[in-house]
């Protein structure tokens, strides 16, 4: 029967499985409620510019390593600056926050920067694409260890959306989680249990899931499937007969079909959804803002939705700075900080602040090393990156991941140093030691996923002795 | 009698030519004969062996049931088959449809005459690809092969075993579509292959189109389309301003900053000529060409900055590829966009030569000459290029930049986007640099400058090594296979046969006059082909899903455009309305454009890449924007389209006002929007609809079925 549903699902048949019948194998569906909510960077964040040394232990790249490697060109942020956060995994370390993550002008909320030391935001540091554990020789010598076309934007956003690094692999971890979690955790849902408010981006899709694409707010959910033209009339309600019967038609053509499905299922979804009570924090009104508070509008109809676990996936474009990093990455910092603090507040006046997590991905990090100088200083394509994770649930005020050559989880800040995968020409690519897999491993054990899945969901699991890295609560 | 008839006819399309002054060249007929699979006993079960059994005739049955695995090598046989020379197993894809509902493309080996009127094909129980995984033994399963677009029939074959009550799909019968007076019978009569030929090669067909390649044929129009003048509606000439807006904001001067730096004339430009202009073959393939080589509004700040770069796409749109690289490189609005602008000797920028490699020529892995991935011992891809060559050419691209002093357009206190970029010979860097290696590599080496002491030295030096390290990628065997199929599926169809991507290729490597890089020759070769060409194709995988400009652009010449009064032209104000379908025309959010090449569509293995842009969330849109434009037309504004846009269906009410019962104005959309492609079910569908709007009110029932057509995914997806 299970399988029947998810191929019925596959097929677009959901709209008759779906709300007629139960699953009598999967049990009744979870007492509590959890989402998952992927704030994609598009272009690669310099990671180097996100999260950078306070402080002056010359044992694990102090400040002044930072600083010397980019203030030169005039990358580097100034000390004074930075948002302070401490670090105990790195013996309570000082470490800083790009300023943007602070109040901010224009802003209407306080930013990000506070949840840390309320420990509602911790860091994972240097993550990236990995086959398995990598080390400098390992990368040297074993061409074939390394992902494929590494500094490749698309490549390296799609092994980041399905968290395998060694093949080309058409369904991304959000979705393949929802494959093995929809059946049991949404049994009677009226939508999918992944919506995306960017498209059908590859984390969002399955192998028998499909997302639900929205559009941001401020359109009303009631309005952003609704189709326009129609009023009850005979004729109106012929045309409608047609416009829907039309979509049965000459499904043997394998693209027309594809595109028929989309349809049915966007008039199917459009029926259920209706404008629940408003959220009640203000949301800045940019790109991310807007999908996150579309984001906490089908959160807060989670009920009426018949949702327990749901899966979102927005994204801000902008990252790849090449050049004029400087204003480009403050100015996306700051949307970002602002829409992922009002939404995180937002779920605290809902009450489940402690049942929905942010984190963050992008394509790669940037090189350390500058690229341009003055007011076009920007940094090109590089690897493992600094990520953020955000919620009630987080063991946030701290850095979490493997350890690097140096002791701490956070890379030897020099060019053709320790964890630079560069060895000529040396510009600072960091070789992860913690891997997409183990990242995103982590989110789904607290998001409900068996241990029987997890090697249904993320192939390479195998390849690392740790898929929990501890930062999120049981 | 007809048979006759049609001899003569085309006797007098020759004189008439030759009284019009054109030279006639003749259209073979473009259909292909469709391949029949041959069965086994009872006419539902495919005839198939183990290859290894094979004796190379054709047997009288075949075994009953194969195990699905890499090694399991069966033959199938195929009758119907007109082979070019050349034409083999690359040229017919065999399908397999399970009972889980997915579809498996199994491996092809080989292609072998058996008999004088029967192919053998040898292949694999196994998905190359697999990405939904691989066929397993769950009994009878449907297999089917295609070829130039065209399915066989469809047959049963025992996968482990047999029954299962797998049932073999029935062809939808076709609606009856408008049939052409006898007298009209000259010239390229073919109506079905003329309609989509100008979904193909322009924005979609009008009357006055399809009546010119009825009489000239396609050959002649497109050596008229290579030689018209172009544009047809001058390019908008906008001052190039400063960079700051200072007297020119969207606050104070909303109407200066929309004119200059925002892309609104080129878009209202770009849609006009779309809809009114002469050249549209031009103006066709300059846009697909701005799809490979992306730049963007989102970056690029003007205007006149993102009009004088198309005009480089144009200009080489019929010239050579390797005229194309170089234009596009030294172009300021490439330059600014990728950063070759900024690349200076001491901080060589990796972005315009990785993406000139990854998107722009060669891509990321080793092709075949058919485009296929060529896969080394391991049975992993090859890469192009590594990191190494990355920074390599990073080198060579150094010390070029805007002329904002010496040009024609050079003026003080703007950045000059109209004349190629400049050498700043201190900026560049004169260290030798290693060029991309692959089998016939030639000059991989540029040597150290030694004798860089004069700004005109370092200057030749740098053009020099420009030149050299443009031949060395232009001439690598990936580019006519890798720009081959990305032309094919901007204009033709998502996911071309190989052997289809394998003859445009070769057209590029040699025009047949010795050129490589002919890109009139293979604009020439990708709509000739026989996979291209052909009245009706019903390959399950055949075909596109029109990206939202191709799908307006092809109404408003169906239906002829005016504006919203119906009085004069639309003055092209369309673009604001494409936004929410996800494709806002020279914005595209990335350099890797709208959609990508190797999207597959969720949860299945159908590679079409503009679904990257349908989904739940904008497909409705997709509705509304159609009924909005057909029933109401799109109110002018006082932002981007002082006229509007409507429709004009005169030439359709007469059908629907001399027939109540709507058949003759379904038959005339069947042919004009759907080639007569329309399925007997969706013609019933529609009609339904039709017959409720009360036959006093004809153009209202014109409008009805306009819009169920457009809005259906059987008229969305340009096959």
């Amino acid at each position: 029967m299970a399988a029947m549903a998810s191929q019925a699902e596959h097929l677009g048949l959901l709209n008759t499985l779906a709300q007629k019948t139960r699953e009598p194998e999967g049990g009744s569906p979870p007492s509590d409620y959890r989402a998952l909510v992927c704030i994609f960077f598009f272009g690669g964040n310099d990671g180097n510019n996100t999260v950078i040394p306070n402080h002056n232990d010359a044992n694990v790249s102090p400040y002044a390593a930072y600083s010397a490697a980019r203030a030169p060109q005039g990358l580097a942020l100034a000390q004074n600056t930075l948002l302070p956060i401490a670090v105990p995994r790195i013996g309570g370390l000082s470490y800083g926050l790009h300023p943007s993550f602070g109040t901010i002008t224009g802003g209407i909320n306080p930013g990000l920067h506070p949840l840390w030391a309320q420990g509602k935001m911790a860091a994972v540091t240097n993550v990236g694409t990995l086959l398995r554990p990598l080390t400098r020789i390992d990368y040297q010598t074993n061409p074939t260890w390394r992902p494929r076309q590494l500094f490749s934007h698309s490549d390296q956003t799609n092994q980041h959306q399905n968290a395998r690094a060694d093949v080309v692999m058409l369904s991304g971890w959000g979705g393949r989680i929802s494959d093995r979690m929809t059946i049991s955790a949404n049994p009677d849902r009226l939508v999918p249990t992944v919506n995306s408010l960017n498209g059908a981006r590859l984390f969002t899709v399955g192998e028998t899931t499909q997302p639900l694409s929205l559009g941001p707010a401020p359109a009303p959910l009631s309005s952003i499937l609704a189709l326009t033209g129609y009023n009850g009339t005979a004729v109106s309600n012929a045309r409608l007969a047609a416009l829907e019967g039309q979509l049965d038609v000459e499904q043997t053509h394998d693209i027309v079909r594809a595109s028929n499905e989309i349809h049915r299922e966007a008039i199917r979804i459009s029926r259920s959804l209706n404008d629940g009570a408003e959220v009640t924090v203000a949301f800045p009104n940019t790109g991310i803002g807007n999908q996150l508070k579309q984001v906490a509008r089908m959160i807060k109809a989670r009920s009426a939705l018949h949702l327990t676990r749901q899966i979102f996936f927005c994204s801000l474009d902008g990252f790849d700075t090449h050049t004029g990093q400087l204003v480009g990455q403050a100015s996306l910092l700051g949307q970002f900080s602002q829409a992922s603090r009002a939404f995180f507040d937002e779920m605290t006046a809902q009450g489940i602040a402690d049942k929905v997590t942010q984190f963050t991905m992008t394509d790669f990090n940037r090189t350390f090393n500058p690229g341009g100088s003055g007011a076009n200083v920007g940094s090109d394509h590089a690897w493992g990156n600094h990520q953020l994770v955000i919620g009630g649930s987080v063991l946030g005020g701290d850095f979490y991941g493997i350890n690097t050559s140096n002791g701490t989880p956070f890379p030897t800040l020099v060019n053709n140093g320790p964890d630079d995968a560069d060895s000529s020409n040396a510009r600072g690519r960091w070789i992860p030691t913690t891997s997409v897999e183990q990242y995103a491993g982590t989110m789904a054990k607290w998001f409900g996923l068996e241990p029987a899945d997890i090697s249904y969901v993320f192939p390479n699991s195998d390849n690392f002795s740790v898929m929990d890295l501890g930062f999120m609560a049981p | 009698m007809k048979f006759a008839f049609r001899k003569w006819s085309s006797f007098t399309v020759i004189l008439l030519l030759s009284a019009f002054g054109a030279v006639a060249q003749n259209d073979p007929n473009p259909d292909s004969p469709t391949p029949w699979l041959l069965s086994d006993g009872d006419a539902t079960r495919v005839l198939a062996v183990n290859s290894r059994g094979w004796n190379g005739g054709v047997p009288n049955s075949g075994r009953l049931t194969f195990k699905p695995s890499t090694s399991t090598s069966i033959t199938i046989f195929v009758s119907n088959l007109e082979l070019l020379p050349g034409e083999g197993s690359n040229s017919v894809r065999v399908y397999l449809t399970q009972r889980s509902g997915k579809t498996f493309e199994l491996q092809t080996d080989r292609l072998i005459q058996a008999t004088k009127s029967v192919y053998a094909i040898q292949l694999r129980l196994f998905d190359p690809a697999g990405y939904r995984g691989q066929p397993v033994a769950d009994g009878d399963s449907l297999i089917y092969l295609t070829w130039r677009g065209l399915a066989s029939n469809q047959l049963r074959i025992g996968l482990g075993s047999t029954g299962g009550g797998i049932r073999i799909p029935s062809v939808p019968a076709l609606a009856a579509s408008q049939v052409e007076p006898p007298t009209e019978y000259v010239g390229y009569f073919h109506s079905g292959d003329r309609v989509r030929f100008l979904e193909q090669a322009a924005f979609g067909p009008s009357t006055a189109l399809d009546l010119r390649l009825r009489r000239i044929g396609l050959r002649t129009w497109l050596a008229e389309q290579f030689d018209m003048p172009y544009p047809t509606f001058a390019y908008p000439d906008r001052a190039q301003m400063p960079t700051a807006t200072t007297n020119c904001t969207a606050t104070t001067n909303p109407n200066c900053f929309r004119e200059h730096y925002t892309m609104m004339p080129l878009q209202k430009w770009f849609f006009t000529e779309a809809m009114y202009g002469n050249a549209q073959l031009r103006h066709r393939i300059a846009w697909a060409l701005g799809q490979i080589w992306v730049t963007s509004g989102v970056t690029i700040q003007q205007s006149s900055h993102a009009i004088a770069y198309h005009k480089v796409l144009s200009r080489n749109a019929f010239g050579n590829y390797r005229e194309l690289m170089y234009d596009v490189t030294l172009n300021p609005a490439m330059g600014f966009y990728l950063d070759m602008a900024r690349s200076t000797r001491t901080n060589p920028n990796e972005n315009y030569p990785r993406e000139i490699l990854q998107l722009f020529s060669i891509g990321l892995y080793m092709l075949n000459p058919d485009g296929t991935v060529q896969l080394d011992n391991n049975g992993d891809p090859i890469p192009t290029y590594s990191q190494e060559n990355i920074n390599e050419l990073s080198k060579v691209f150094t010390g070029w930049t805007f002329c904002n002093f010496t040009c024609p357009n050079s003026a003080q206190g703007i950045v000059n986007y109209k004349d190629p970029m400049i050498l700043i010979p201190t900026n560049h860097d004169t260290t030798a640099k290693t060029l991309l290696n692959y089998p016939g590599a030639q000059n991989t080496v540029i040597p150290a400058c030694t004798n860089c002491t004069t700004d005109e030295a370092t200057k030749a030096y740098a053009e020099a090594s420009l030149n050299q390290t443009l031949d060395n990628i232009f001439k690598h065997p990936n580019v006519g296979p890798f720009i081959g199929k990305l032309l094919i599926q901007h204009l033709v169809t998502s996911d071309p046969s190989p052997a289809y991507v394998g003859r445009v290729a070769a057209v590029f490597n040699n025009n047949g006059a010795g050129t490589r890089g002919d890109l009139k020759a293979v604009v020439r070769a990708i709509l000739l082909d026989p996979e291209a060409r052909g009245n009706l194709k019903t390959a399950p995988r055949y075909g596109k899903l029109r990206e939202p400009v191709q799908l307006i652009s092809n109404l408003t010449r169906i239906f002829p455009a005016k504006d919203y009064n119906g009085e004069g032209p639309s003055d092209g104000g369309l673009a604001s309305h494409l936004v929410p379908l996800g494709q806002d025309p020279f914005n595209s959010p990335t350099v890797f454009n709208y959609f990508s090449p190797d999207y597959v569509v969720a949860g299945t293995t159908v590679l079409a890449p503009e679904f990257e842009i349908l989904n739940t969330g904008n497909a409705v849109k997709r509705t509304n924007l159609l009924h909005t434009l057909i029933f109401e037309g799109l109110t002018a504004n006082a932002t981007d389209s002082f006229r509007g846009t409507s429709l004009d269906y005169s030439e359709f009410v007469p059908a629907a006002e001399s027939d109540p019962t709507g058949n003759q104005l379904l038959d005339l959309l069947n042919t004009r929007m759907m080639h007569g492609a329309m399925a007997q079910a969706h013609k019933e569908k529609i009609l339904a609809a039709v017959l409720a709007v009360p036959a006093t009110n004809p153009i209202q029932r014109v409008k009805t079925a306009a819009y169920l057509v457009a809005a259906s995914s059987q008229y969305q997806i340009q096959r």
